[in-house]
């Protein structure tokens, strides 16, 4: 006996073991890129500002782009100095002076000379200068006056060129901005791109037009796709044949769907466009995508023809779990029809419906790749969805704090959507699968 | 215990390789875009790297060149002429979406995710500030040095576009600038004033087949900013003047918001211009369905190809209209640049060499009628048949009197505000007066960051 327990033991430890490994890889794909989401968004991270492009927490320096811009600059300087019209110019001077006082202070230190020659070899014989060369730390104080002083500089350089005593003074300020900018500076913002988003309207206009699309493509969706799982429901011949047909826009890629609807709706050529202005449903054939009212409509028909048929399937499989005994019944007691549907077919259609509901309204509210390839956003954004907001954030203007920022308010939308769902309907479902 | 030990290390990596993909999404954004584009790109760079670090004779370099697509073969042969003097460089053309703004952010993701996949760039004339300043650039200069580039035989405004804190970044391939396309046909007199040519687009609207008067771009992207530049200009007002300050929000802006405005909502145009890029503006106007069009030089040569237009030998182009200041015609045009993660940026300079050289921008000038930067080119009597433009020393000159975008890092961000307050303008959804307002504070926001 006390063999077996101890074996049980073991196997209940066992047990666990192999639960680890699931806990943590539910860890690393659900939570991991959500927290990374959500640090990032604490930042000022800017993809296309050099002195932003990562997280930093204290300064360094990037010597590849110093030793780009350094030589060049003290080489212009020099040259001005030498080209000054009236023989000396003292401003010149100083300048220079200042500059190699600052590169001096840099490169007393041994480890950055050291870095500094290694990265020089590098570009001369037009090699690629890893990333782990790239940068290299400096105090935090010796910065920030380097800085300083380097602003000081430039801010002199512009002096001098308003008086007029450079001969090409863009290039010198240029090459010190540039020579700025090899710093790179602390950039922890705190939440200060969530005050921004809340505070400026494009955020909640985005949010305005993702609900309505949600709402509506959502609502269509789940009578359209009612009506055609009730239809592959019968059996008639040919059955087989209608069920895959209608799986073809399903199976249709967002991108390439949302192509085809493109030309469909074209106000040249667009076939929908011309069926449409011919029944004298819209006054102008070009309106479906170039209307502001209209536009959305065009993108949530889009939508419905694309994922009904996924909506068919979900609720197809719920009809098909309906035990036909229980139809019989129904039948013998005299049911009609339509009786049998609302007391039999509707309450136990009920969890597949409310399933088919949620997967549908998460997808919707993170709409991007149809409305992306249909309208851009356009026209006058009227279709710009959370996500293409944040897809423009990010991509475009390469602000990956601010895109970071806008993505965890969409998981935080499409949480609080589950939570009303598992509250007031998935309790609904656990209940009657525990019963 | 074996089995045992065996399933832990399984799990370990298979955790391990969970979590390495999830933090390569959290760094780039775009978790299965990048990562494929890095497991792709990563045997290459292996291989590529051994090949760079020994040569052995007689093996290729392959470098990628990434432009937009090219409807004509100039870029075929052009590939071709440079292959043919350097045996032992392949070039890969690599084509993207001719939307610019596509291009942008599909080029930006591949450079934020420092792949190599890319080496030659062709940048559009907006870009250069941007990219030089996040690092994706080679500098230049040092190359421009070596092999004694005189930057003074190339279009002043090319240059400029490619300079940017007193480094060279980028070479000018072809530039141009918004032109007035016409049907020789249907008008008697051209117009020289945006009121002039709305007029004569409202009555000639229907005349010879024609649908519309006036074509142009009017979508929600780079093209409405580029049509805002204009007319904000032709009326005698900036959007960022020389001094770096915002002054969007000026009477004379005001004028050319409110010209534009009506230009787009006008009974000449099509009822759909907010649907309209370059290449909705092209097929309309080779289609014979529009009177006018507002284009790029590029426009002329397809214009006249009897294979896909309707229009041929029916083409005129003038200098855009003009508003209460002047005409002004936004500088367009593409650059070359390296990518600075190229691993083959010798191969890659060479490329680029030859394509701003007199022999390269001449076959793209013939091939594709885009304007050659190379000054000499012009005095080219082959060039000079390609296009009348060529050939006309007033659209010459006129390049360099062209309206350069703002030349800023923060042009993408600035330009993405432009679309979205003059498109709501256009639909109406906001007065003109509003519109330059909220871009006032919005730009300025911006560029102070």
């Amino acid at each position: 006996m006390p063999l077996k327990k101890k074996n049980q033991w073991k196997e209940g430890r066992a047990a666990y073991a192999m639960i680890l490994p699931a806990v943590l890889i539910i860890a690393a794909v659900a939570l991991w890129p959500l927290l990374r989401s959500f640090w990032i968004s604490l930042f000022d991270l800017r993809l296309n500002d050099p002195t932003r492009n990562a997280i930093h927490y204290s300064y360094s320096v990037n010597v590849e782009q110093y030793a780009d811009r350094l030589p060049g600059l003290l080489r212009t300087v020099k040259r001005e100095a030498g080209n000054a019209r009236d023989g000396a110019s003292p401003g010149l001077s100083v300048a220079q002076k200042k500059l190699e006082a600052v590169s001096g202070e840099l490169e007393e230190d041994p480890a950055f000379r050291e870095r500094l020659a290694q990265v020089n070899g590098l570009l001369d014989a037009f090699s690629p200068v890893p990333q782990e060369l790239r940068f290299i730390p400096v105090d935090n104080a010796k910065a920030e006056r380097l800085k300083a002083e380097l602003q000081g500089i430039r801010k002199e350089l512009i002096g001098l060129k308003a008086d007029g005593s450079l001969e090409r003074p863009d290039e010198v300020i240029g090459l010190t901005s540039a020579l700025l900018d090899t710093f790179q500076a602390p950039n922890f913002v705190g939440l200060s791109h969530y005050k921004d988003l809340m505070s400026g309207r494009r955020l909640w206009e985005s949010l305005g037009n993702t609900l309505f699309f949600t709402v509506f493509a959502v609502a269509l969706e789940m009578l359209l796709g009612l009506l055609i799982a009730l239809l592959l429901n019968r059996t008639f011949r040919g059955r087989g044949l209608v069920r895959a047909a209608v799986l073809i826009p399903w199976a249709t890629p967002t991108a390439v769907s949302a192509m085809i609807w493109h030309y469909l709706y074209d106000g040249q050529n667009g076939i929908v466009a011309k069926l449409l202005y011919e029944a004298g449903l819209i006054s102008d054939m070009g309106s479906l995508l170039s209307s502001g009212s209209m536009v959305m409509g065009s993108v949530i028909m889009a939508d419905v023809w694309k994922t009904a048929p996924f909506v068919a399937l979900l609720l197809l499989a719920g009809l098909q779990n309906i035990p036909a005994s229980l139809y019989e019944a129904a039948w013998v007691d005299g049911g009609s029809r339509w009786k049998q549907f609302v007391h039999v077919t509707v309450p136990l259609l009920k969890p597949a419906f409310f399933v088919a509901l949620m997967f549908r309204t998460l997808d919707a509210f993170r709409v991007f790749d149809l409305i992306y390839v249909l309208t851009g956003g356009g026209p006058a954004n009227s279709t710009e969805s959370v996500s293409i907001y944040a897809y423009k954030t990010m991509f475009s203007e390469l602000d990956f704090g601010k895109g970071s920022a806008l993505s965890v308010i969409v998981f935080v939308c499409v949480l609080l959507i589950s939570m009303v769902y598992v509250k007031w309907l998935g309790a609904d479902v656990v209940g009657r699968r525990a019963g | 215990m074996k089995t045992k030990a065996g399933k832990w290390s399984m799990a370990l990596i298979l955790t391990g390789v969970l979590l390495a993909g999830c933090g390569n999404s959290g760094n780039n954004g775009s978790g299965s875009g990048s990562a494929s584009g890095e497991s792709s790109a990563a045997p290459s760079a292996g291989a590529s790297a051994a090949a760079s670090a020994s040569p052995a004779a007689g093996e290729k370099v392959k470098i990628v060149f990434s432009q937009g697509a090219d409807q004509t073969d100039g870029t075929k042969k052009l590939v071709a002429a440079f292959e043919a003097q350097h045996p032992d460089i392949d070039v890969e053309v690599r084509e993207f979406p001719n939307d610019s703004s596509q291009m942008h952010d599909q080029l930006l993701t591949i450079l934020s995710g420092q792949s190599s996949e890319v080496d030659v760039l062709n940048l559009d004339v907006t870009w250069p500030a941007e990219f030089a300043q996040a690092g994706f650039l080679l500098p230049l200069d040092r190359y421009i040095e070596q092999d004694g580039i005189d930057t003074n035989e190339y279009l002043k405004g090319g240059i400029q576009a490619g300079y940017y804190n007193g480094q060279q970044w980028a070479f000018p391939r072809y530039n141009n600038a918004g032109l007035l396309y016409y049907r020789t046909d249907l008008v008697k007199k051209v117009p020289t004033t945006w009121d002039e040519l709305l007029k004569q687009a409202e009555e000639l609207k229907g005349q010879g087949g024609t649908k519309y008067g006036f074509v142009t771009q009017g979508k929600q992207y780079e093209g409405l900013a580029v049509g805002f530049t204009e007319l904000v200009n032709a009326y005698g007002g900036q959007i960022i003047d020389d001094q770096g300050n915002v002054v969007v929000n000026s009477p004379e802006a005001l004028k050319g918001l409110k010209k534009l405005i009506e230009i787009q909502t006008s009974k000449a145009v099509p009822s759909n211009l907010n649907t309209f890029t370059e290449k909705e503006t092209l097929t309309a106007f080779i289609e014979g369905d529009a009177v006018f069009a507002r284009h790029w030089p590029a426009l002329y040569a397809q214009a006249n190809d009897p294979k896909v237009s309707k229009i041929v030998g029916k083409v005129g182009i003038a200098p855009l209209p003009a508003g209460d200041a002047r005409s002004a015609a936004a500088l367009g045009g593409w650059l070359g640049a390296i990518s600075k993660y190229s691993k083959h940026p010798k191969e890659a300079w060479e490329f680029l060499k030859f394509l701003i050289s007199e022999e390269g921008e001449k076959i793209v000038a013939i091939n594709n009628t885009q304007t050659p930067t190379y000054l000499k080119l012009f005095d080219d009597p082959e060039v000079q048949k390609a296009s009348p433009l060529f050939a006309n020393h007033d659209f010459v000159n006129g390049l360099g009197s062209a309206v350069p975008r703002t030349i800023t890092p923060q042009y993408a961000k600035i330009s993405g505000l432009i679309q979205v307050e003059v498109s709501k303008a256009i639909a109406g959804q906001q007065t003109a007066e509003q519109a330059l307002a909220q871009l006032e504070t919005q730009i300025k926001a911006a560029v102070s960051q």
